[in-house]
């Protein structure tokens, strides 16, 4: 038993937070009922225990079976509402219901209480001094009215008793031997005595419903306190989670899109939209919704010169419109009605160049946002704005890059289809099918093409790297292919060279019979290991090596193309894979050579999904390791 | 035994010729035509033994449309007597087309693809192959 009184409140606007499901107000109720039950325990054995005491050690004399009837019928009705709090414990039972237990439960004690009064001496009886007690329990637990009301039910009852008792109506039970004088019939003593129990009565309910109405009071505060600080903590995690979800893209539809839904998950309302501003900087248009019907968001264009709310937003104020059927702000008011719309709450989108647009909350109901909703959704907004910005100029930077790419691929196929003619022309003469050339000629002419043949070279491998920023698309889908038959096919293609340089050229396959596949393009594919074998094979003397292996690691698959060529040294490893880079030794064996070709394959490699290294020594040679997903079964 | 003739269609002159030196050299009769039109008036003139056609003519597409209506499945076709002859197609696969480019029966009806710039040797050999030689 708790030494501190628990107290319910039969209060209108209680504190309604769930805690472990059940709220406040109901745990407090429940503590307080199992509280009253425990003290009846030794309240009916202490009525025992006095009668017992009266008779045994005091030689009192006292008729003692009622009031061991009375103890035993207060231990026994304690009982039943010992069994009925637990069956309430177990069941949800409402508010009521523990008020109505708590009635019965007082009720039922000061009927004991008038009995054990009656038959202690009625007027004589020291037990009198108890009613005050339950005075206050009553004051502390009830609403005044209730505990005034049981309070004077009490004064009543005494009187009635104690007059019935004076009027010979009811018999006189006094204690022998107490008291040496009858009192009962005493009218003074028993005027005075009723007058001081009424008075001190009423004044103890009026001090403990005061001081407990202050307590309450006092409570009721701290429960708000506490309640709007949960909902500031609640937001704040709430705007820490909507930023880390927000800024976790770089895509602007994404962007928008979990910033309205996180926006009216937050603020918890129903519906949520952002407009921007367009390029005119006249029309606000629809970029992203939540909650909100199709056909309200196709009523038509938000105009600000029509649109008087949007241009006060745009200013950069937060706007509540408590009412939409109370302001003439709105541009679409009837649209407004139709979609049940009834209040609303918006901030601006404010970028580093001025305002972007309207961050909108919607409510159904009227007067739903306060002040603090607007701060809120302003503190939303403001995150909300750096994320779009973001996603904007990321957006900015993809189109520029894409642009860029397109471009290149322009000029370079404007270049490429003149190159390419020149080549096949001078390709007729140096081969002979135009009639015949002197050595000079022949040997000039030799060397023009060889220069086109870079040329062309050049021009294929940038339209290629143009082509993979671009749209990957335009080298076929993505599909499952298995790596083993392109190396085999690559290996194929570089025998008859390899054995013209009396290179050893071989491959190992070093997890034979497993499934190597990888979600690519077959050309890209090829071109990476082409590419690679290829460098190998041109940067490796005569007599070297070049080995090739494959191998599934986990879900990756390990492609090495090792060589005992010339090597890169450290300085040429770090800038291996950028566009146009040679190295200085790899320039000394081939003259001519576009430095596009590793970048290239990196370039590929990246997009599907894989990396690439190198590891080498001057002179000693060269490890280039492809690391590729492995597509799962 | 005459010497077989061969069509080329192609809007590029320079073309033209880097793939008339070497044919002529292997003893073939060339015709020429600088668009589709002129490719149809000239195979309704003389009927060629082969067809090399250039894929972006007048639009990125031209040749494409030239070989689906000389090789048209339709009965009706008014060019149905010449849906034998073989077309040996040269393509920019480095071209801004997105379209991918192989021979298919049921989409394209062309017999080879060639990527420009060709070498000679290799022209010769494709377009042996196609006439059965």
């Amino acid at each position: 038993m708790s030494g501190q009184p628990p107290r319910w409140y039969p209060s209108t606007n209680f504190h309604s937070s769930q805690k472990g499901g059940r709220s406040l107000v109901e745990a407090e109720l429940e503590a307080s009922v199992a509280w009253l039950i425990g003290l009846r325990w030794l309240a009916g054995i202490g009525v025992l225990i006095v009668t017992w005491s009266v008779n045994a050690i005091f030689k009192f004399r006292i008729s003692p079976f009622p009031l061991y009837l009375i103890g035993a019928v207060i231990l026994l009705y304690n009982i039943i509402f010992y069994f009925t709090e637990q069956r309430f414990k177990q069941t949800s039972i409402s508010v009521k219901g523990y008020i109505g237990l708590a009635q019965w439960q007082v009720g039922l004690d000061w009927l004991a209480m008038v009995l054990l009064f009656h038959y202690s001496g009625g007027i004589e009886s020291p037990a009198i001094l108890f009613f005050i007690f339950h005075i206050i329990i009553a004051s502390i637990f009830f609403k005044p009215r209730t505990a005034y009301g049981f309070t004077i039910a009490a004064i009543l009852l005494v009187w009635g008793t104690v007059w019935l008792e004076f009027w010979g109506i009811l018999p006189h039970r006094p204690i022998v031997g107490f008291i040496q004088e009858p009192l009962y019939k005493n009218i003074w003593y028993v005027l005075a005595t009723l007058f001081f129990f009424g008075a001190t009565g009423l004044i103890s309910a009026f001090l403990a419903t005061s001081i407990n109405q202050r307590l309450r009071q006092r409570e009721e505060e701290v429960m708000e306190l506490t309640e709007s600080l949960q909902r500031a903590t609640d937001r704040l995690q709430a705007l820490n989670d909507g930023a880390r979800t927000i800024s976790s893209t770089l895509d602007l539809t994404q962007v928008l899109n979990r910033l309205v839904k996180n926006t009216a998950e937050a603020i918890q309302v129903d519906a949520c939209s952002i407009r921007m501003v367009d390029a005119t900087g006249q029309i606000l248009e629809e970029m992203a919704a939540y909650g909100l019907s199709q056909v309200y968001l196709n009523k038509g264009p938000l105009e600000l010169e029509k649109n008087p709310l949007a241009r006060e937003v745009l200013s950069g104020k937060v706007v509540n419109i408590p009412d939409t059927t109370q302001t003439n702000l709105l541009q679409y008011p009837s649209e407004a009605a139709e979609e049940g719309i009834s209040s609303m709450l918006s901030a601006p989108l404010i970028g580093k160049n001025g305002p972007m647009g309207i961050l909108r909350a919607y409510s159904r109901e009227t007067d739903r946002f306060s002040d603090d909703d607007g701060t809120f959704l302003s503190a939303i907004a403001a995150q909300g704005s750096i994320a779009i910005e973001n996603a904007l100029a990321y957006q900015a930077i993809e189109t520029l890059d894409a642009t860029k790419s397109q471009f290149v691929r322009m000029v370079t196929h404007e270049l490429r289809s003149p190159v390419s003619v020149m080549r096949s022309l001078l390709r007729t003469i140096t081969a002979g099918y135009a009639g015949g050339l002197n050595d000079q000629q022949s040997d000039i002419l030799n060397r023009a093409q060889k220069r086109v043949d870079a040329l062309q070279g050049l021009i294929d491998d940038l339209l290629d790297l143009a082509a993979g920023k671009v749209e990957l698309k335009s080298h076929g889908e993505a599909e499952a292919i298995n790596l083993e038959d392109v190396i085999v096919q690559v290996m194929e293609r570089f025998e008859v060279i390899a054995k013209e340089k009396e290179i050893t050229f071989e491959w190992y396959n070093q997890s034979p019979g497993v499934l190597i596949s990888t979600k690519a393009t077959k050309e890209g594919l090829d071109r990476i290991f082409n590419n690679l074998v290829s460098n190998a094979i041109k940067y490796t003397l005569p007599k070297g090596k070049v080995i090739v292996s494959l191998e599934r690691i986990g879900d990756e698959a390990y492609t090495i193309i090792e060589d005992t060529g010339i090597g890169i040294s450290m300085e040429a490893q770090s800038q291996l894979f950028q566009e146009f880079y040679r190295a200085p030794n790899a320039k000394e064996i081939e003259r001519e050579g576009t430095g596009l070709g590793l970048a290239i394959v990196k370039d590929i490699v990246t997009h599907i999904g894989g990396r690439i290294s190198v590891k080498s020594k001057l002179g000693k040679g060269s490890q280039f390791t492809v690391i590729l997903p492995v597509l799962k079964e | 035994m005459d010497k077989k003739l061969i069509l080329l269609v192609d809007d590029d002159p320079d073309v033209r010729l880097s793939l008339r030196l070497p044919l002529e050299a292997t003893g073939y009769a060339i015709s020429e035509a600088a668009n589709p039109k002129e490719g149809l008036t000239a195979i309704k003139n003389s009927k060629p033994d082969l067809i090399i056609l250039d894929v972006m003519m007048d639009s990125a597409t031209a040749g494409f449309q030239f070989a689906l209506d000389l090789h048209s499945e339709d009965p009706k076709s008014e060019l149905k007597e010449y849906k034998e002859i073989p077309i040996l197609m040269l393509t920019a696969i480095h071209g801004t087309t997105p379209l991918r480019f192989s021979p298919d029966q049921d989409y394209l009806p062309v017999q080879k693809f060639l990527e420009k710039p060709v070498e000679p040797e290799v022209l010769i050999a494709s377009v042996k192959e196609l006439l059965g030689e």
